[in-house]
C-alpha cells in the first residue's frame, strides 16, 4: 500500500475533524469569534511518560491553543497544569533561531552550511585520529521514534560505534533491566486499565500525584467509587501522595530491598503463595552479590546467574525476617507481615507502581527483580487489574529509547549488540555489513562523560537533553566539558540551557509540533503526530540534523527516504515482530495509539496472557514466550539487601533525595518559559523536617547552605511545603537552573542498569 | 569671625534626608521616617503623631509613648521648633521655595504665627470624635519622606500645590500658620533653655535679622521691649539671624535669662 | 522696620480674623475634606494588611503610615498605598498578586510597628487573619473543571489545613476524579500565596475580607 505525504495530510485532516466532533466537551461550545479558523490537530503531550492526548490548535502557523483530547483513551479530555500550557512551550522569547559557533568566550551566529561544515570536520579528526569511540551521541527520552532510529542508525550502522546512549540512561535503565533479567523482555504486562480495575495499589518510590497527575487520578476515582480500594504508598518522603493514600509507610533510605524480600518471607513462611503459578511459570536464580556502587571510571559489571530451586530461595529468605527488616527499615515487623498478607490476598487485586524510587537507585535492578518476585509467588500478574507497572517520566523513553534502543549495549526490539544473530538481523535490515556494528557496548552515560571528561572522548553531540544540569556530580562534568584538548561539545536545543553554556556549537532545534512524530508511553502507547506549525528562524528537527551529519560523514545512503518519516517507520517495523510488534504506520495516523503489540490492526492488552497476548496460545494460560532461555518462564531472582553507595555520617549527617514537582518538568527548559508556571513555582527549595531545622536553629524560610562531598548550593528552607522531609532526610527539587543541586549528588550507579542513584547520597545543611 | 551656622543645618537637613534614604541602599542603621524611626536600633516617634493615632484609636501602647517622650526631650533641650528649621525636609523646601518667591518679588501675605497652635488643637480634636489620624493622611512631611523612602512620587502633588502657593500668594505659610507639628514645638520652644540670645548694646537696629527670620515675628519682643532673648515659642532656631546680623548682636543661649 | 511694633497690640478685629476666623475655616475644610472626600479605605475595596495587623478601624486610626513595616519586610511584599486609598494614603498593604506574604516566623513587619497598628506581641504568623481566601470564579477554575493543577493548594503554606483537596468523581470522562481546592476560613490566614500563584490570568482564587465568625453551639 502506497501512501503518498498528501494522502496522510487527508488522512491528518480527517483526524483533526474527528477529533473536533469529539471536542465540544471542553472547548467548542464557549467558541467565539477568535476562535474561528483554528485548525485542529493531535498529538500527545511534550512531557512525561503517561502519553495524554492533546488537540493543538493551530491558525496563522501559530499555535493557538491546545486543549485535552476527548477522544484520547489516557486523559479522556483531562490534562494536569503543565499540558495545559503546552501551547506556550514553543514561543519562548529567547528560542534559539540560528546556529552558533563558540569564538572564544562568546557564541556567534552562523549558517547551517559553516556550522555542519565545522561539526563534520570535528567528527572526521576524532575518528581519524582516535577511532570511531571518540564520538558519541547523547540523546533521550524525547526524541521522536525518527530521530533516535536514525541516530542509532547513523553511529552504530554508520560511524560504527556503540557510542549513543539516552539520557533515559537516568531515568529508566534499571526498569529496563528488571524487565530483561525477569521477564527477558522490555515493557510491562499491564497497562493504564489496571488503575480503574484493580482493588489494592502499591507505590513504591513514586510520587504519583505530582509527577503523573493525571494516572493519579485515575485511582483515586477508583478508590471513590468502590470503598475496598487501598492505597499504601512506600516512600521516604512524605509527598502529596502520601497525603492522599490509605497508609503512608515511610522506611530508611536502601531498605526498600530488604522490605520487599521480608514481604515474600512472609508469603513464603505463610505459605500465601500461589504453588500452581510458582511450578508452572517460574524458575529461580541468583547472581552475584556485593557488586559495587560504580563509583571508579571504567566500572565493569557482569552477572553470573546461577539456577536455583525454590527450597533454595526460601533458605536465601531466611535472612530477612520481619524483625530484622525492621531494624533496618525502620517499618514495625507487624506492618511488614499486615502488608506481605495485603499482598497475598486471594481476594485482591494487588498492582505495583514505581518510578525513580526504584530506578534511581545503586540496586535499581535489583529492587525492580523483588518487586517482580512478590507478584510472582502470588500470582498476580498478566490478569486485568492486577500487575506491577513501571511508570516512566518521559514522552518516548519506551517508544524511542527502549524500544528502538538507544542504549549503548541495544539495538531496535530487546535486541542487543553482543548477539550476533541480532547484530546480522539489524544489519541486514539497514543493509550493511554486519562487521560494521561493534559487538561491545561502550560508555553508559555516566561512564560517557566521564571518558569526555578523561578525553577518550572527544565529539559529544547532545540532542533534547540538557545533561549539564542533569547528571550526577556535575561539577565534574561541567569542568570536563571545557576542558579543551580538542575536546568538542555540540548541543541541539530549542533555549538556551545549562548545557548550551558549555557546548562549541549550537545547533537550533524544531520541538514537538514543529516536526512528525512518533512517541512511546509507558503502557505500550505508540502516538503518531503530523508537523503543524513550522520552527522559528532557522531552526530544524534533530532527524534533520541528524540526516545531514550523515550525509557529511559519507553516511547518506542510510537514509535513502522521500517520505521520511514513513518510509523509515516501515524499515523500523522490521524489527518488531515476535511480541513487540508495531502497525503500519496509516494504523497510528488514525488512532489515538495503539498498544503493542499489534498483530492484524489488534492492539494487546496483557501481555504473556491467554486471550489478549496473539503469542500466548489457546490453553497456556499464561507464557513469559520471551523468556526462550527459561522455556517461557519468569525468573524470581535472590537479591540480598545491599548499603547505599554514601550513607550519611558525623560530617554529612542528612540524606539528600532530589526529584520533581507537578508545575515543573525536569530541567525546566519549557516550563521554565512558560510564565504562569514560573509564577506558580518559581524556584526551588529544601524540604526539611522541622525538628532538624530546629536543632540547627534554622526557621522557615531561611536560607541555608547544603554540601555534600561533591558540591554546595544555598536555597530557601521549606518547612511545611507540599513535601515533608523525614527526619535526617532533605529534598531539593532539580528544575531549577539556578540551583543545580546535582551537583551534590554522587554518581554512583547500579552496576546492572548503570542507572545512578539520585536519591541517596550525604549531605549537611547550614545556616548560609 | 567667619562663623556661620547655615552650612551646619543644611548639612544636618540634607543628612536627615540622606538618613530616610538609606534603606534603599541596604543601609540598617535607620528605618522609618519622622513619624517613626528607628536609630541605631533606639525607636524614635514623633510625639504628635503619638498624640494622633492615641487619641484615634484609644489605644495606649507604652512603647509608642516612651519612644515620643524620648523626642519630646530631645526637642525640648534643642529648642522646640528647632525640629522644623534643622530636621522637616519640608522647611527645607519651602527654604527654598522662599528664595525664588523673593527672585520673583511674588505673593509675599503673612499669617498669624498663632494659626500653627490652633491647628494642633483642631487635629487632636479631630482625631478624637472621628478616629482618624486627619494629620497623617494629609501631611506634607509624611508624603516628603515616604516619597523618599518608597519612591512614591505621585502623593507629591500635593506638595508642589503648597510650594506653589507660597511663592505666588502667602509666604511661608505652611510653617508659620499651618503645620500643627509646629504648633506642637512651638509649645516646647516656649519653655525650652535653648534661646537665641540678643545683646541690646550691639544693635544697630539695621532690621537685617527681621528680613531673614521666616517667623520675623518673634524679634519683636526683643528689638522693641529690650528683651535679652527670643522667648517666642514660634522660633525655629534656624540660626539666620545669628548668621546675617552684622554686629553679631545676636547668639545661642543655653539657659533661660 | 517692622509695621507692626507701631501697633501698641493686637486689635479685636485682627484678633477675630487671624485667630479665629482662619483656623475655623481650616478646621471646617479639614473636616469636610475627611467626610466627603476620604473615605474608609475599605469603602474603597479590600485592603490586605500585614500580618498583625488590628480591626482595620482601628488600623486607620493608629498607623502613623512610617513605613517601618514595609522596609522590614524582606521580600517586599509590603506596599505603601497612594492617594486611591483615601484616608488609606501611606497605609502599608499587600497586593498578594504582586508579591504576597510568605508569612516569616519571625514577622518582622510586625514586631517594626511603633504605634500598635500592627500587633507587635503576635507570635505565632499562623494565627493571623489578614483575610480569606475564596475562590471567585469556580468555572474558570482549572482544577474544578478535572485538570490536574491545584496550585493553589500544593503552594499554600498551610496546606492540609488551609486548604484540602476534596476529590469526586469526574462524570464526564467516567475514570478521574476531580481535586477540588476547599478552602477553611478558620485556618486561612490570607496571605495571598495562592491567589499569587494560579495560572490564570485573572487570578480565580482571591484573598478577601474574612467574613465575620457567627457562633452557634454545634460542635461539629
Amino acid at each position: 500500500m502506497e501512501l503518498s505525504r498528501r494522502d496522510f495530510l487527508k488522512a491528518s485532516a480527517a483526524a483533526a475533524a474527528f477529533a473536533a466532533a469529539g471536542a465540544p466537551l471542553l472547548g467548542s461550545n464557549n467558541a467565539d469569534a477568535a476562535e474561528a479558523g483554528i485548525k485542529w490537530g493531535k498529538a500527545p503531550c511534550r512531557f512525561c511518560g503517561t502519553g495524554c492526548g492533546v488537540l493543538v490548535g493551530v491558525k496563522d502557523g501559530k499555535i493557538v491553543a491546545t486543549k485535552g483530547d476527548p477522544a484520547a483513551p489516557v486523559n479522556r479530555g483531562l490534562n494536569c497544569i503543565k499540558g495545559y500550557f503546552l501551547s506556550k512551550i514553543l514561543y519562548g522569547k529567547d528560542r534559539l533561531t540560528k546556529p552558533l559557533i563558540r569564538k572564544g568566550n562568546k557564541m556567534v551566529e552562523a549558517s547551517w552550511d559553516e556550522a555542519m561544515t565545522l561539526i563534520a570536520s570535528k567528527f572526521k579528526e576524532a575518528i581519524e585520529k582516535h577511532g570511531p569511540d571518540s564520538v558519541a551521541m547523547y540523546g533521550s527520552g524525547q526524541w521522536t521514534v525518527f530521530e533516535g532510529y536514525a541516530a542509532s542508525k547513523l553511529f552504530k550502522g554508520g560511524i560504527g560505534t556503540n557510542n549513543i546512549e539516552p539520557n533515559a540512561r537516568l531515568c529508566m535503565a534499571s526498569a529496563v533491566t528488571g524487565f530483561m533479567t525477569t521477564f527477558a523482555s522490555d515493557e510491562p504486562m499491564g497497562v493504564y486499565d489496571d488503575l480503574d480495575l484493580g482493588d489494592t495499589y502499591f507505590l513504591w518510590g513514586a510520587n504519583m500525584a505530582e509527577c503523573h497527575p493525571v494516572l493519579f487520578s485515575r485511582i483515586i476515582d477508583n478508590r471513590l467509587k468502590n470503598p475496598a480500594v487501598k492505597i499504601i504508598d512506600f516512600g521516604t518522603r512524605r509527598t502529596r501522595t502520601s497525603q492522599m493514600a490509605d497508609q503512608y509507610i515511610k522506611f530508611t533510605p536502601q531498605t526498600d530491598l530488604a522490605l520487599l524480600n521480608a514481604i515474600a518471607y512472609v508469603i513464603v513462611k505463610e505459605k500465601l503463595y500461589d504453588e500452581q503459578f510458582i511450578k508452572k511459570h517460574v524458575v529461580f536464580k541468583k547472581g552475584k552479590t556485593n557488586i559495587g556502587n560504580g563509583l571508579e571510571d571504567k566500572f565493569k559489571f557482569t552477572d553470573d546467574p546461577k539456577p536455583m530451586t525454590f527450597d533454595e530461595y526460601k533458605e536465601f529468605l531466611s535472612t530477612y525476617t520481619p524483625e530484622y527488616v525492621e531494624k533496618l527499615s525502620g517499618v514495625p515487623a507487624a506492618k511488614i507481615i499486615e502488608l506481605a498478607r495485603l499482598y497475598a490476598d486471594k481476594k485482591r487485586k494487588v498492582n505495583s507502581l514505581w518510578t525513580m524510587g526504584f530506578n534511581q537507585h545503586t540496586r535499581g535492578t535489583w529492587v525492580n527483580n523483588l518487586v517482580y518476585n512478590v507478584h510472582l509467588l502470588t500470582g498476580k500478574i498478566c490478569r486485568p487489574g492486577e500487575n506491577p507497572l513501571s511508570l516512566t517520566g518521559q514522552p518516548s523513553a519506551c517508544g524511542t529509547a527502549r524500544e528502538v534502543g538507544t542504549f549503548t549495549h541495544r539495538l531496535p526490539a530487546d535486541m542487543v549488540v553482543t548477539n550476533p544473530d541480532h547484530r546480522a538481523m539489524a544489519a541486514k535490515i539497514w543493509g550493511i555489513d554486519p562487521k560494521k556494528i561493534p559487538e561491545k557496548p561502550t560508555y553508559n552515560a555516566v561512564e560517557m562523560f566521564r571518558a569526555l571528561d578523561r578525553g577518550d572522548i572527544k565529539v559529544v553531540w547532545t540532542q533534547v537533553t540538557n545533561p549539564f544540569q542533569s547528571l550526577p556530580n556535575l561539577n565534574r562534568f561541567r569542568k570536563g566539558a571545557r576542558k579543551g584538548d580538542g575536546r568538542f561539545v555540540i548541543v541541539s536545543d530549542m533555549y538556551p540551557t545549562k548545557s548550551t553554556e558549555v557546548a562549541d556549537v549550537i545547533l537550533p532545534s524544531a520541538s514537538w509540533v514543529e516536526k512528525e512524530g512518533v512517541f512511546g508511553n509507558a503502557e505500550r502507547r505508540t502516538q503518531q503526530w503530523f508537523k503543524m506549525v513550522e520552527a522559528p528562524g532557522e531552526a530544524r528537527s534533530d532527524l534533520a540534523q541528524t540526516i545531514e551529519l550523515a550525509k557529511r560523514l559519507g553516511h547518506g545512503n542510510l537514509f535513502p527516504y522521500k517520505y521520511i518519516e514513513k518510509e523509515m517507520w516501515e524499515e523500523y517495523r522490521q524489527f518488531t515482530g515476535g511480541g513487540k510488534d508495531l502497525a503500519p504506520y496509516e494504523a497510528y495516523v488514525k488512532s489515538r495509539g495503539l498498544r503493542w503489540p499489534v498483530v492484524n490492526g489488534k492492539e494487546t492488552l496483557y501481555r504473556y496472557a491467554e486471550g489478549y497476548d496473539p503469542y500466548v496460545k489457546a490453553g497456556e494460560g499464561i507464557k513469559f514466550y520471551k523468556n526462550k532461555k527459561d522455556d517461557g518462564r519468569a525468573v524470581i531472582w535472590a537479591r540480598p539487601y545491599e548499603a547505599a553507595a554514601e550513607a550519611p555520617d558525623k560530617t554529612y549527617p542528612f540524606w539528600l533525595c532530589t526529584g520533581r514537582v507537578l508545575e515543573h518538568w525536569h530541567t525546566g527548559t519549557m516550563t521554565g518559559r512558560v510564565p504562569e508556571l514560573k509564577r506558580a513555582y518559581p524556584s526551588a527549595v529544601c524540604e526539611m523536617h522541622p525538628d532538624d531545622a530546629k536543632k540547627l536553629g534554622i526557621k522557615n524560610l531561611q536560607k541555608v547552605k547544603i554540601s555534600s562531598r561533591r558540591g554546595t548550593i544555598t536555597l530557601p528552607v521549606d518547612l511545611n511545603g507540599r513535601g515533608k522531609a523525614e527526619k535526617g532526610n532533605i529534598f531539593v527539587a532539580f528544575f531549577d537552573e539556578t540551583k543545580l543541586i546535582n551537583e551534590l549528588c554522587i554518581d554512583a550507579y547500579c552496576p546492572i542498569s548503570g542507572e545512578p542513584d539520585y536519591k541517596k547520597c550525604a549531605v549537611k545543611v547550614e545556616k548560609a | 569671625m567667619n562663623f556661620k551656622w547655615w552650612p551646619i543645618r543644611r548639612f544636618v537637613q540634607l543628612g536627615i534626608v540622606t538618613l530616610i534614604a538609606s534603606p534603599l541602599f541596604g543601609l540598617t542603621i535607620f528605618h522609618g521616617n519622622l513619624s517613626a524611626g528607628e536609630l541605631f536600633g533606639i525607636n524614635l516617634s514623633d510625639p504628635f503623631a503619638f498624640l494622633q493615632a492615641t487619641a484615634a484609636s484609644k489605644v495606649f501602647i507604652a512603647s509608642f509613648l516612651a519612644s515620643a517622650v524620648l523626642v519630646t526631650g530631645i526637642y525640648f533641650m534643642l529648642g522646640g521648633r528647632t525640629f522644623c528649621s534643622w530636621v522637616c525636609p519640608v522647611y527645607l523646601l519651602t527654604e527654598w521655595a522662599d528664595r525664588l518667591r523673593s527672585r520673583f518679588g511674588t505673593g509675599g501675605r503673612t499669617f498669624s504665627l498663632s494659626g500653627v497652635r490652633w491647628s494642633f488643637s483642631a487635629t487632636i480634636i479631630i482625631c478624637v470624635l472621628t478616629g482618624v489620624p486627619l494629620f497623617e493622611i494629609l501631611s506634607p512631611i509624611g508624603i516628603t519622606t515616604r516619597a523618599v523612602m518608597f519612591k512614591a512620587w505621585q502623593p507629591l502633588l500635593l506638595i508642589l500645590s503648597l510650594v506653589t502657593i507660597e511663592i505666588s500668594i502667602a509666604r511661608r505659610v505652611w510653617c508659620r500658620s499651618l503645620c500643627p507639628v509646629g504648633g506642637f514645638y512651638s509649645f516646647l520652644g516656649r519653655i525650652s533653655p535653648l534661646r537665641v540670645a540678643f545683646a541690646h548694646h550691639l544693635c544697630t537696629q539695621c532690621g537685617e535679622c527681621t528680613k531673614v527670620c521666616p517667623v520675623e515675628e518673634v524679634l519683636e519682643p526683643p528689638l522693641t521691649t529690650h528683651k535679652p532673648q527670643v522667648t517666642s515659642g514660634d522660633c525655629t532656631r534656624c540660626g539666620d539671624c545669628i548668621d546675617i546680623c552684622p554686629t553679631q548682636a545676636l547668639g545661642v543661649d543655653i539657659w533661660y535669662k | 522696620m517692622i509695621q507692626k511694633s507701631s501697633h501698641t497690640g493686637i486689635t479685636r478685629r485682627r484678633f477675630l480674623k487671624n485667630g479665629v476666623l482662619i483656623p475655623l475655616a481650616l478646621a471646617v475644610a479639614g473636616g469636610s475634606i475627611s467626610t466627603l472626600f476620604l473615605r474608609r479605605a475599605d469603602a474603597r475595596g479590600f485592603y490586605l494588611r500585614p500580618p498583625g495587623a488590628v480591626e482595620e478601624r482601628r488600623f486607620l486610626a493608629s498607623c502613623i503610615k512610617c513605613g517601618k513595616c514595609a522596609q522590614a519586610c524582606p521580600y517586599k511584599s509590603i506596599k505603601m498605598a497612594g492617594g486611591e486609598a483615601g484616608i488609606g494614603i501611606g497605609t502599608p498593604h499587600i497586593v498578594a498578586r504582586e508579591v504576597p506574604c510568605y508569612l516569616c516566623p519571625d514577622i518582622p513587619c510586625a514586631k517594626a510597628c511603633p504605634s500598635g497598628a500592627l500587633d507587635k506581641k503576635l507570635e505565632d504568623i499562623e494565627k493571623i487573619t489578614m483575610g480569606t481566601a475564596v475562590i471567585v470564579d469556580r468555572e474558570s477554575c482549572l482544577s474544578l473543571r478535572g485538570l490536574r493543577c491545584e496550585v493553589c493548594y500544593r503552594q499554600c503554606p498551610l496546606i492540609d489545613k488551609a486548604i484540602t483537596l476534596e476529590p469526586r468523581h469526574n462524570q464526564r470522562t467516567g475514570v478521574h476524579s476531580i481535586m477540588e481546592p476547599v478552602i477553611h476560613r478558620d485556618k486561612c490566614v490570607g496571605c495571598g500565596i495562592c491567589e499569587n500563584a494560579c495560572v490564570r490570568d485573572q487570578p480565580v482564587i482571591v484573598v478577601m475580607k474574612s467574613p465575620p465568625v457567627q457562633k452557634d453551639y454545634y460542635e461539629f
